[in-house]
């Protein structure tokens, strides 16, 4: 016995020294929804990366970069976490990348501090995961970052009483604190705040609700996908659009993929979002090019693409700012404050939050050539993420 | 399957006890041992692995050894990750107390939900199963002071088993020790099943009615089970809690349930070793096949379990039990 566990710690210090000291090849491990209700999301993490390579070259200086995908098809933040280990430990990735699902990003953070790995989050919308480990960067927005400017566009187009109608989970309640904070702040009132289980089907009685309170304006929030036609198709069908109360929501629920099916009724409905596919500028067309070039379809582009595409963008720039070694406090310093023009328009990386400053736009719904797009109406610059700058 | 039982039971003479305890340590520890050394960078997902299989176990104590038709069962193991969590974030970090704190919070889930479900036969208990299912995960998602809701319960940071051996990235201290609760908790479970406690359970199952007629108490039996089952799952879930250091609302949810169950049909129910080996072979499918195709790796699963049920129906426990009493038999014969 005594044996067995004198071989099993030599094993396990023999394991600890054959880490690599100097490899030419860097590895990249993301983690990303590749199966499942989600993978869409989870190719466009791909798409995004392959378009950056291949206007990049897969070569930072000598070190050749390659990118190892692995499937998270649903929040599991146990399995997140062994798969990020396996990453670290088995496929020896210098970085970290991907994360859909909050409760999966929070997972791996613990392992970063330790196997010294930087973590670049390329869609995990909580607030507080940059503030689990000191060398997490985040790429997408968070829910108070794009929720902040709809209460503002509800101010600024005299909305006077606002019903907020959100999904019952995290990011809804996020929202609708965001919301509800910043709306109340510049002298709105909210008649009536409701969270809506998560597969509701019939809007029927929230409709009803939001007539009975009288409110001018309805904000709402739900994850993309079947529920949100619905919600939309409720709120038409019950008369609220004919009476003219508005409809503002964060570009979730008017993602570009769901537009067609939302149809014609959409036309007019407002969101704030960081990212629309249709952005107008000389960066989105190019991006937009190598999207469609690496096998994305038009109509499936997300903004899970442009986030992985500019967190390609920050590994090249750590990758060179260390040389290739293992130095993640070297690494974070490099992108910490960096600013560049991404297809979504100019943003920056908060030295302080490590979370992603961008602007937001208001977009409208609209069809031209019988195609759906959010057209931007308006903009508002270089937004912090709201829900940690207190 | 219990006469095929009783009959094997005095045959093993005085060293059967012995045997039941020696068994599952050279067994589960041989397994244990090939893992570590052949997977030493797998430890994470071995470790994810040994808290499901006891998941897996504490099914087989109400489906297999009573039959209890459920699919609820990971409201038990989600609660007591969710306990775990909670007590070690208000400050108890020893490894040991707090796997005491899953067992116990399972004991009582078990309790409470075993005195719902055992009332009731057939589809009616598969539902209220569910419902208990649902409603706990209804009410994780609502009580986010407690459970974090969608963002998961983060910030559980274990500390050190005796306070010596610390959890690190290697997953070392978390793999040893969950294996070696697992080889504790198996061995006690089979003395329990093997147990007159054990036997009458399964009497139960196979005969509710003849069993009522010999004058069994069966409800409070079954409800015993069931908490028996219900620290188990306690257990399974702390494991899962103290290694991972985040809970999620997929450790409630109605997926964990079932496919607890698929690994138990998969490996035969109403046998721990069936259970043990469900729970393995599926894992170790599962995550071979999703990193090798990560895109369409379920479509894969499908077909395995496509074929287990066409050409082993009892699971592969059972199919690999025959098998090798044919061997011997054959090998018996001069």
């Amino acid at each position: 016995m005594k044996k067995t566990v004198g071989f099993v710690c030599a094993m396990a210090v023999a394991g600890m020294m054959s880490a690599p000291a100097y490899c030419d090849v860097i590895k990249v491990g993301v983690i990303g929804t590749m199966s499942g209700p989600y993978a869409l999301f989870g190719q466009n993490f791909k798409y995004g990366i392959e378009a950056w390579v291949a206007e990049h070259g897969n070569k930072v200086g000598d070190h050749e970069i390659e990118f190892v995908y692995r499937d998270e098809e649903s929040p599991n933040p146990a399995k997140s976490k062994a798969l990020a280990q396996e990453l670290i430990v088995k496929d020896k990735v210098q970085y970290l990348a991907g994360f859909y699902f909050t409760p999966d990003a929070m997972a791996a953070a613990p392992l970063l501090e330790e196997s010294k790995t930087p973590m670049v989050v390329m869609n995990a919308a909580t607030s507080a995961i940059v503030e689990k480990s000191p060398y997490i960067v985040r790429t997408s927005f968070t829910m108070f970052q794009n929720t902040v400017p709809a209460a503002k566009v509800a101010k600024a187009r005299g909305a006077k009483k606002v019903a907020i109608a959100v999904s019952d989970y995290g990011p809804g309640v996020d929202a609708e604190t965001a919301f509800k904070k910043t709306f109340e702040a510049d002298g709105g009132t909210i008649a009536e705040a409701i969270r809506m289980p998560l597969s509701t089907t019939d809007f029927g009685p929230i409709m009803q609700r939001i007539k009975d309170s009288g409110a001018d304006m309805i904000f709402t929030f739900l994850p993309s996908g079947p529920p949100t036609l619905g919600f939309v198709k409720a709120y038409i069908d019950n008369g609220l659009k004919a009476a003219g109360v508005a409809l503002i929501s964060t570009g979730d629920v008017v993602t570009e993929p769901d537009l067609p099916n939302i149809g014609d009724s959409g036309i007019g409905i407002l969101s704030t979002y960081h990212y629309s596919v249709s952005h107008d500028s000389a960066e989105n067309k190019a991006f937009i090019a190598d999207l469609i070039k690496a096998g994305d379809k038009p109509g499936d582009i997300t903004m899970t693409a442009v986030a992985a595409y500019d967190g390609a963008r920050l590994i090249y720039a750590m990758v060179e700012a260390t040389g290739g070694q293992r130095d993640p406090d070297k690494a974070i310093a490099a992108v910490k404050g960096m600013a560049w023009v991404s297809p979504r328009g100019p943003v920056s990386i908060d030295p302080e939050t490590r979370h992603i400053t961008q602007n937001v736009y208001l977009r409208e719904v609209a069809k031209q050539d019988g195609k759906f797009f959010n057209k931007e109406l308006q903009t508002f610059a270089s937004q912090p993420d709201w829900g940690l700058r207190k | 399957m219990t006469g095929q039982h009783t009959s094997v039971e005095p045959r093993l003479g005085p060293p059967a006890a012995v045997r039941q305890l020696a068994v599952p340590v050279i067994v589960i520890g041989l397994l244990g041992a090939a893992g570590y050394l052949v997977f030493p960078e797998d430890l994470a997902f071995l470790t994810r692995l040994i808290s499901i299989t006891l998941l897996v176990l504490s099914l087989d104590l109400v489906v297999g050894y009573c039959g209890v038709a459920t699919l609820g069962h990971a409201a038990i193991f989600g609660v007591a990750a969710y306990a775990v969590g909670n007590a070690c974030i208000a400050g108890l970090a020893d490894p040991l107390l707090l796997l005491a704190v899953g067992g116990l919070s399972g004991l009582v889930m078990g309790l409470v939900s075993g005195a719902i479900v055992t009332r009731f036969h057939g589809l009616p208990q598969l539902v209220l199963s569910i419902a208990i299912g649902q409603l706990v995960g209804a009410l994780s998602n609502k009580l986010s002071s407690l459970t974090g809701g969608s963002d998961g319960l983060s910030g559980i940071t274990p500390g050190r088993i005796f306070g010596v051996f610390g959890f690190d990235m290697f997953s070392r201290t978390g793999y040893l020790f969950s294996l070696a609760v697992l080889i504790v908790v198996f061995i006690v479970l089979t003395r329990l099943v093997a147990s007159p406690f054990g036997l009458l359970c399964r009497g139960i199952r196979d005969n509710n009615l003849r069993a009522r007629m010999i004058g069994a108490a069966v409800y409070p039996r079954l409800i015993a089970m069931y908490g028996v089952s219900g620290v188990v799952a306690g257990i399974g879930g702390a494991l899962m809690a103290i290694n991972t250091g985040v809970v999620g609302l997929d450790s409630v949810g109605f997926e964990r349930s079932a496919e607890a169950l698929v690994m138990l049909v998969l490996g035969g129910a109403g046998s721990l070793w069936g259970a043990l080996f469900g729970a393995i072979v599926f894992q170790l499918f599962e995550h071979v096949v999703s990193a090798a195709n990560p895109y369409h790796w379920l479509t894969l699963v499908g077909l395995l379990l496509v074929a287990i049920v066409l050409f082993a129906p009892q699971g592969l426990g059972p199919a690999v039990a025959s098998r090798w009493r044919r061997l011997r038999r054959a090998g018996a014969r001069p």
